[in-house]
């Protein structure tokens, strides 16, 4: 395992991280740690590269060049079985993407009975358990179509803690929501951070990322330009790119 | 009548067909018109029947599988029943009885006998053939039992036509590739007619009922027994000199074969039995009675029914492959590996580029020429249609995967599940469903395309129609009955199709 400046172990350690898309390199060199139990959120306009920074901690891109380690695996090595490492991540996309032909608690059996080979039963107690985490238990047999976008985050996040994962990302989780619906998504990633999960959150919530991040990381043109505790991110902005950027969100 | 069945059949008796190349090259139109030359017959034993005994006791009790064309009115086709008739069929079963043998008959097609014969998959073969100089090189042939020649017939209330001299500025039909087409297009800068070539029986015959035509000029046997079948027509001229027909082994082979037929039918000549068989077939009807429509169902009902049952087969056996090979080259078009998803486009491309009936003939006759591994009709058919129905169902599974949002695999894989579980598991089920109305779409398609498959001689349900037609001359009413056939079948499949998708794919 590799180690930060500050000597704490790292879960996640990226190493000049190059990403293109044919001749449009998206990331230009990218280097971050992240601690056990850090919340990290990612900010910055759109295009900037975070959506696709975060795509390569768990290997969704192709990594162009570069290094990321998880747990100390690193990704890039073709040896390391992927399928293994990503059971430890944990993953929430913009728009669910739940299994439409599932129910909510199928979608989070799927893993453990695929993978660990968990009797259905079991699977289902521990469905359920992750279902009332979110709040929505009494939704257990219901299908995607018939959630609202608020209830589809949460069974998404119950689905993706169901390998137990040991880091969690989340890529714009609420940016597909109707605005009464963000608040009861937050709860629930503000409840994971409370429990000292490792997280990596990609957003535009900019009151959410100052209340729960240990550390926020501003990227435009797919390098990062600013780092640091939330405070001195928000309110003593040094580069003009991010005081623009803030200018425009805040 | 199919098409291209008779084109074959009617050059196959002029020339030799298609698998005796060298021979078919030298064999140019003017050889269809080529008589026969009573040269000898160059085996001894057929030679010298009055030395044999009453019955060739060599042949006693054996079994001979002999070869024949599929259809070949009046020597061999289909009755209403679907059983194998006519005047080689009856010759050859009384003469099998007569000297105490036994036939297993098998019925190819023209072109395909041959080649049976010459691989000795077959004793003989009895398909009208002429007997030709060029065909004594390579077979020996019995005495002639059939002398035909080409006769011309004109619709049966016209009375101003009677002689070749009537048809000055007039049209008349033949059948391309026919000896009656040789023989129309040598004596029409005398007469001063105009020659129209048609693909069929049928065709010509309903020309000359329309008034397109005035005449029609083709072999003698195919004539009378359509006259006897009321067809519409009535000969008019005497018969031309033609050639004759007679049972063919190979050279140097079957020796007591050859000789058991050849005193068999000097017996049944002697016994009348010969002329019985010949009147059945050729005859002039006694009264010109015209049945029912009901009584035309009733009658082509069992042919119909077997017909409709290879279709079923041919269709069931098609899809199952088509599928396997829709999965297999579905998943190689959307996979990671470039080498499959070439061999995937290559397959799509060639199959969907391509006409089905071209497919057909290559897979039925091409191909065994190409490798000399013949292939029986089911089996080739079956091959066409998998291949070609399989490049639709790839682009089918390609599109259903392709439709699936990739949102979807990307949450799979980032639970850990592999490739292979994650498309199990989530993507192809999505799949499944978007696929299922192109799946009854195309199920439909190929069902309909086994028509297609008559023209290489599958005894389909449009084949089996056509020989229905060939033989009553009952044309449209023949062809609806087939379709109303078609209609029901794909009506009942399509809707327990739906109900099924409704069920499954809620």
């Amino acid at each position: 395992m590799s180690t930060t400046a500050s000597g704490a172990t790292s879960k996640i350690s990226v190493r000049n991280l190059k990403k293109s898309f044919g001749a449009n390199e998206v990331l230009k060199g990218i280097n971050v740690d992240v601690a056990e139990g850090e919340v990290v959120c990612v900010i910055g306009p759109s295009g900037s590269g975070k959506s696709t920074f975060l795509r390569c901690l768990n290997k969704l891109e192709d990594i162009t060049a570069g290094t990321v380690s998880v747990d100390g695996f690193d990704l890039t090595d073709p040896k390391v079985d992927l399928n293994a490492v990503r059971q430890h991540i944990g993953m929430v996309f913009q728009h669910f993407n739940l299994f439409p032909h599932m129910s909510a608690i199928q979608n989070i059996m799927l893993a453990p009975v695929e993978l660990k080979k968990m009797d259905k039963a079991a699977a289902r107690a521990k469905g359920m358990e992750l279902l009332e985490r979110v709040g929505l238990a009494e939704k257990a047999d219901a299908r995607p179509a018939s959630l609202s976008g608020g209830q589809k985050q949460r069974v998404a996040i119950a689905r993706a803690l169901a390998m137990n994962p040991g880091i969690m990302l989340f890529d714009e989780a609420t940016s597909a929501l109707d605005p009464e619906m963000v608040g009861e998504v937050l709860q629930v990633i503000r409840d994971l951070a409370a429990d000292g999960m490792t997280m990596v959150v990609v957003t535009h919530e900019m009151g959410f990322a100052r209340e729960v991040a240990d550390r926020v990381i501003f990227m435009d043109a797919g390098v990062i330009c600013e780092e640091g505790a939330p405070e001195a991110i928000f309110s003593h902005a040094e580069q003009p790119r991010l005081q623009d950027f803030l200018a425009k969100v805040l | 009548m199919n098409n291209y069945r008779l084109t074959t059949t009617g050059r196959g008796r002029a020339a030799l067909g298609a698998m005796l190349a060298v021979l078919a090259l030298s064999l140019g139109i003017a050889s269809a018109s080529a008589s026969v030359l009573p040269a000898p017959a160059p085996a001894a034993a057929p030679m010298m029947p009055a030395a044999a005994p009453a019955a060739a006791a060599d042949v006693q009790g054996k079994t001979f599988a002999i070869a024949t064309d599929t259809t070949f009115a009046p020597f061999e086709f289909r009755n209403g029943s679907g059983d194998l008739v006519g005047i080689d069929m009856d010759l050859l079963r009384a003469i099998a009885d007569n000297q105490g043998f036994k036939v297993d008959i098998k019925s190819l097609g023209f072109d395909a006998a041959l080649q049976a014969l010459q691989s000795n998959q077959v004793q003989g073969v009895i398909a009208g053939m002429s007997i030709t100089d060029k065909r004594k090189l390579i077979f020996d042939f019995s005495e002639p039992y059939f002398d035909s020649g080409v006769q011309m017939a004109v619709a049966k209330n016209d009375d101003t036509v009677k002689t070749y001299a009537d048809l000055k500025g007039k049209t008349v039909a033949v059948k391309r590739g026919s000896e009656g087409e040789t023989f129309a297009n040598s004596i029409k800068a005398k007469y001063g007619f105009t020659v129209k070539a048609l693909a069929d029986s049928a065709t010509m015959y309903d020309d000359v009922k329309a008034g397109n035509s005035v005449a029609v000029f083709d072999d003698y046997p195919v004539l009378a027994y359509g006259v006897s079948q009321n067809n519409g027509l009535k000969i008019v001229t005497p018969k031309e000199r033609g050639s004759s027909y007679g049972f063919a082994v190979n050279k140097g082979q079957n020796a007591d074969l050859l000789a058991a037929f050849d005193k068999g039918l000097s017996n049944l000549k002697a016994s009348g039995e010969y002329q019985k068989i010949l009147d059945k077939y050729l005859a002039a009807p006694a009264t010109a009675q015209k049945t029912s429509f009901f009584d035309l169902l009733v009658n082509s009902f069992p042919a119909l029914m077997k017909g409709l049952g290879m279709t079923l087969l041919a269709t069931a056996l098609s899809l199952v492959i088509a599928l396997v090979l829709g999965v297999l080259f579905g998943f190689f078009k959307v996979g990671e590996s470039r080498i499959l998803r070439i061999l995937a486009n290559i397959y799509v491309e060639i199959f969907r580029g391509t006409p089905l009936l071209v497919q057909a003939f290559f897979f039925y006759f091409g191909l065994p020429q190409l490798t000399g591994q013949p292939l029986d009709v089911l089996t080739a058919g079956v091959i066409t249609l998998s291949l070609n129905a399989g490049a639709y169902m790839t682009e089918i599974v390609r599109g259903g995967i392709q439709s699936v949002d990739p949102g979807q695999l990307e949450a799979s894989r980032s639970l850990g599940l592999s490739y292979v579980t994650s498309m199990r598991r989530v993507v192809v089920p999505q799949a499944i469903k978007i696929m299922t109305p192109s799946f009854i779409n195309q199920f439909v398609i190929t069902l309909k395309d086994t028509s297609l498959l008559a023209v290489i001689g599958f005894a389909e349900l449009t084949y089996q129609g056509q020989q229905i037609y060939a033989s009553n001359f009952r044309t449209g009413e023949t062809l609806i009955i087939v379709a109303a056939l078609y209609f029901i079948v794909i009506f009942i499949l399509t809707q327990l199709s739906n109900v099924l998708d409704r069920k499954f794919n809620k």
